[in-house]
């Protein structure tokens, strides 16, 4: 809303410059975007405003909640409440004459409501014009406020709604088939041109204002081309209504036309405004010597709507803002805003002007209380705690440690969109059109799909990097996946390629391979609280034989796959723009899954007790044996037979080697175990470790047709 | 004939030896030679002191004897000189890069909302998180902002084409199948304020929470927009609480997280969910509000937004607005992160460059 600093002075005595004056309303609720000088302007024939050198047109920031700033008048009325001035009101100062007018039936103009849901009031008052320029201090003062002057009869309709914020409208009578005004709603197909020119087809929700024949307006958003006034005009009808606003927003909205009338009327107009605006157009039309009302105004108005009046309670406004103000500010405050007020019971009785729509309860007005009185003067009390904290989201703790343990391990963290193109999809084989959750209104195609895993964008970061000279890039994210049967789903992803470990002068550098992302979703498994395994399974992403799901270890009840790691396919690392010849390495893990996981196991355990054992009080002692086996036999099924039969004092399996080569036939593999043995009561004799040993070898040789080597 | 002359000549010439000798087979040689038992040049001038006039003979032993001392010493500096520039066995070149354990960077958003989140918990909040993907009830309808409210506008929606059921998670726990497929979200959150609602409609007052989370707006990308964004929202909620305690909690957290000497600007502003609302500047750290590039010359910077939570909000979700007051804020995490650091695009936080987060402290 642009104000000139000149025309505010029709209103109040502005005691500031203008940049004061932008500073002070800002701390009252209305912000500034801009603050321009401009010389002064044509002295209006009353004469103020136009003293001094210059004048200053300030921006201001109209809130949604305000309409009523959307004028001069309105912040002319924040200006006499906040400097404590008198403020001077249409009909009661020199330049806002009103010109009264008689209420009755037109011999005219015939004005018919015919939806008064979406029309509370219609007023029309006939004036016999000549059409010809505006005087220089009225076009000027519409220009600094950025509207284009036209012609005296348009440019009065525009001043006013600068003015006092009520929108009205001038129709060549003349043009109005019928001389009828029917408001109502728009026929189904039914066409106008606006007076943009633009041909517009109506919907039969949309509000129009037609005469006899068709649709001559959009209500409340913009008028017709066939009754624009122009200079043939010699009788018009000026409109000054009221339109519901969920309407005219609505209309606005499917039209794509905002209008500076359209933004007042769809936030809420004044309904006691019509007859004033009318009233002001009146006095106007004779100072500029444009013509005269003719005749009465025609009001429609079926259910007239009176002021509301709040209960204030004196309590309720000390307590809600934290400081008590004074009886003497609080009825200043609100006769300033236009508010009548009177002592009730325990408070006051506040009666709201039809002008102020955003107050409705007792809250709204502690806030013009507040607003008035000065944030600045609440003193800051920090609220002692009623109770202790309740319970914090155990996600919050889970992802930190998650966190922790990847960077820990040299991950570093990305954070990429949760939105991607279908085509990112495509490439990782997640493109299932049952599963993928799309965007109904994308602003690009980049932007389509909401993610179902974090992958393909972890693989868009490292081509970032790889594409600005970083061959060795580790990165993981903990975010929201989205799908249709599993909903929102938190996940851990790790992306990683080149080296394994940072390059140092001491060793040789060794590549990124799969059990380095193995050895982190364990690690994170460990610290999770669910022990996880991967067993061999294919992904569309992932090399074959180079693929793994991540399950849970020894689950005691069955439980769906909680991930997936392997090497992604060099096909799909290339179409996100990786050199194919890169070996990329991805893992990802449904944490609320493993979450759920955790929960169930401590029910099935009983207890979430973290007891420790007591430490062994006899030595243990280790052997290693090594084996042949088929080449495709998993370790994991060599060390569960053995943990299977745990012959007497195993207390641990591992491997220390895997060869394969000479010496190996082709279609084995040897596997060499380090054993564990300890009894709990006694130093074992070799003898019984050696039967044990023996035990092994055989079950082995039995179960694995495995051979000592 | 022996003399003080010929026994200083000999000084001069194993002197000369000497200096020759960088090895220790050379220093051997100049000892062999001068104190060998045999043949040596010390033994050969003891027998010629033995020689010598008797008058002569105290004084011509003192210096042979005195020459043989020197002699002995020099060549036993000597000795440790050319053992210390010799290398150690298991020498190391400490001026070499250690072995540095290997540890990834935090993003700068997840460095701002921890701290963001020491603050609050310390201040007595409770840290919950709640769901990106949202319905209109508690994105917009529960916010008093019905369907036709012109509020709508101030915040682009992103709408899923199809409804998707609901997380698999809540901060009480994870969700049954059904009650997950019976709940329908049509919409990415525009605010975490949707999380005020999904709080208060499962706990009883009072409430302190904060909530950090992702929101998303119809925003292309550019310097200073991202479709996608992080909030942390506060929520309190008790009896009696008032404007003046929210002045109070800001400006606690304020004062630990920008400056000690932090002051705040409260300006009367609008947002549905909150009455009275108030937009909130605190004065510039680089300036200390005396106005700088930082913050235009204004000496403020704008923080969040927030207010008194709106007794229509309290209305939707069951609680007496008359028994209980409260407040909440909105805070965004680009927006302090930007601030902080003087990144100068938005875009540069969903890039991952590498070259970017490493730039950022551990």
């Amino acid at each position: 809303m642009r104000v000139p600093v000149s025309w505010l002075r029709d209103f109040v005595d502005v005691p500031v410059d203008a940049r004061a004056l932008a500073e002070t309303l800002a701390m009252r609720g209305f912000e500034t975007a801009s603050v321009d000088d401009r010389p002064a302007p044509p002295a209006p024939p009353w004469g103020p405003g136009a003293a001094g050198a210059g004048d200053a047109v300030i921006d201001f920031e109209i809130t949604a909640n305000r309409p009523d700033c959307f004028s001069i008048l309105g912040l002319a009325r924040e200006v006499a409440t906040t400097w404590r001035l008198p403020l001077r009101t249409p009909g009661a100062a020199p330049g806002l004459e009103r010109q009264p007018l008689g209420v009755g039936e037109s011999d005219v103009v015939g004005v018919t409501i015919e939806d008064p849901d979406l029309c509370p009031r219609y007023a029309a008052a006939v004036a016999d014009v000549t059409i010809g320029p505006s005087p220089a201090w009225l076009a000027a003062r519409l220009e600094a406020a950025g509207v284009r002057p036209i012609s005296n009869i348009v440019d009065i309709t525009n001043y006013v709604l600068m003015e006092i914020g009520h929108p009205t409208h001038a129709f060549d009578l003349d043009r109005l088939g019928g001389h009828a005004l029917r408001i109502r709603r728009a026929k189904p197909g039914e066409t106008i041109t606006t007076l943009d020119g633009v041909q517009r087809t109506l919907e039969p929700e949309m509000l129009v204002i037609a005469d006899a024949a068709r649709a001559q307006a959009v209500a409340g958003v913009m008028g017709g081309a066939v009754s624009e006034v122009s200079s043939s005009s010699r009788r018009v009808v000026f409109e000054s209504a009221y339109f519901t606003p969920t309407s005219v927003r609505r209309t606005s909205k499917r039209l794509g036309l905002m209008t500076e009338a359209s933004a007042r009327f769809e936030r809420g107009s004044d309904i006691a405004a019509p007859l004033v605006a009318l009233e002001r157009i009146a006095a106007l039309l004779e100072r500029l010597g444009a013509g005269r009302v003719v005749g009465p105004v025609v009001d429609r108005y079926p259910a007239p709507r009176g002021p509301v009046t709040i209960h204030l309670r004196r309590e309720r406004l000390a307590s809600l803002l934290g400081v008590r103000v004074d009886d003497e500010d609080v009825v200043r405050i609100f006769r300033g805003l236009g508010l009548d007020i009177v002592p009730a019971a325990d408070g006051w009785s506040v009666t709201v002007p039809t002008f102020r729509v955003d107050l409705v309860r007792e809250a709204d007005l502690i806030e013009e209380v507040g607003r008035h009185y000065g944030y600045d003067r609440l003193p800051p009390i920090f609220p002692a705690p009623a109770s202790p904290p309740a319970a914090p989201d155990p996600r919050v703790a889970r992802d930190g440690q998650v966190r922790r343990v990847l960077l820990a391990a040299g991950l570093s963290e990305a954070f990429t969109y949760s939105f991607i193109e279908q085509r990112a999809h495509e490439a990782f084989g997640l493109a299932d059109e049952a599963e993928v959750v799309a965007i109904a209104n994308p602003l690009s195609g980049k932007f389509e799909v909401m993610r179902r895993s974090l992958l393909p964008g972890l693989t868009d970061a490292l081509a970032h990097n790889r594409h600005h000279q970083r061959r060795d890039v580790r990165l993981f994210e903990v975010g929201a996946c989205f799908s249709a049967s599993a909903g929102e789903v938190r996940k851990a992803g790790i992306a990683w390629t080149g080296a394994a470990s940072d390059d140092h002068w001491s060793g040789t550098r060794r590549e990124v391979d799969f059990f380095d992302v193995k050895g982190l979703v364990e690690r994170l498994g460990e610290v999770l609280g669910v022990p996880l395994a991967v067993e061999p399974a294919a992904a569309p992403m992932l090399v074959p034989a180079r693929a793994a799901r991540i399950v849970v270890a020894n689950p005691p009840f069955a439980w769906p796959a909680l991930g997936l790691l392997g090497q992604l396919l060099p096909a799909v690392a290339e179409a996100r723009g990786l050199p194919a010849a890169d070996a990329v390495y991805v893992a990802e893990i449904d944490l609320d899954g493993v979450w759920a996981v955790r929960q169930a196991l401590d029910r099935a355990a009983g207890t979430t007790a973290e007891a420790v054992a007591p430490l062994p009080r006899f030595p243990s002692v280790v052997r290693d044996v090594s084996v042949l086996v088929a080449a495709g036999l998993p370790a994991s099924e060599v060390r569960g037979t053995i943990l299977a039969n745990r012959p007497g004092g195993l207390v641990d399996v591992a491997f220390f080697d895997r060869y394969q080569g000479k010496g190996i036939p082709e279609d084995r593999v040897s596997l060499s175990l380090r054993l564990t043995f300890r009894a709990p009561d006694r130093t074992l004799t070799d003898a019984e470790v050696q039967r044990a040993m023996d035990e092994i070898v055989a079950l082995l040789a039995r179960e694995h047709g495995a051979v000592q080597r | 004939m022996l003399d003080a002359d010929a026994i200083e000549r000999l000084r001069a010439e194993f002197l000369a030896l000497l200096n020759g000798a960088t090895t220790d087979r050379d220093l051997q040689g100049v000892r062999d030679r001068y104190l060998a038992r045999k043949g040596g040049v010390i033994a050969g001038l003891m027998k010629e002191v033995a020689t010598a006039a008797p008058a002569d003979r105290p004084r011509l032993g003192q210096l042979a004897n005195r020459l043989k001392t020197e002699i002995e010493e020099q060549l036993a500096g000597r000795r440790d000189a050319l053992a210390a520039g010799r290398p150690v066995a298991g020498a190391v070149d400490v001026t070499l890069p250690g072995r540095v354990p290997p540890l990834g960077r935090r993003h700068p958003l997840t460095r701002v909302r921890d701290r963001m989140e020491t603050i609050f918990t310390r201040l007595g909040f409770t840290i919950v998180e709640g769901p990106e993907a949202e319905d209109e009830f508690h994105c917009f309808d529960a916010l008093n902002m019905p369907a036709s409210h012109p509020a709508r506008d101030m915040q682009d929606t992103l709408y899923l084409a199809s409804g998707m059921r609901g997380e698999a998670w809540t901060p009480t726990g994870p969700r049954t199948h059904e009650a997950q497929a019976a709940d329908i979200r049509t919409l990415l959150r525009t605010h975490t304020s949707s999380m005020q609602v999904r709080y208060m409609q499962t706990h009883e007052p009072p409430v302190r929470i904060v909530v950090p989370g992702r929101v998303y707006r119809r925003d292309n990308p550019d310097l200073t927009h991202s479709p996608m964004f992080h909030q942390m929202e506060g929520l309190l909620v008790g009896e009696g609480i008032s404007l003046a305690n929210l002045k109070g909690t800001l400006l606690a957290f304020a004062r630990e997280m920008f400056a000690p000497s932090s002051r705040l600007r409260f300006r009367p502003s609008f947002f549905p969910y909150t009455e009275p609302s108030a937009e909130v500047d605190i004065s510039c750290w680089a300036c200390d509000g005396a106005g700088c590039q930082q913050c235009k010359g204004t000496g403020w910077l704008e923080i969040l937004g927030c207010g008194m939570v709106h007794p229509a909000v309290f209305e939707a979700v069951g609680y007496d607005p008359e028994k209980y007051t409260g407040f909440a804020w909105g805070m965004g995490i680009e927006r302090v992160a930007i601030l902080r650091h003087g990144v100068d695009d938005i875009r540069l936080f969903f890039e991952n460059d590498l070259r970017f987060l490493e730039q950022f402290p551990v």
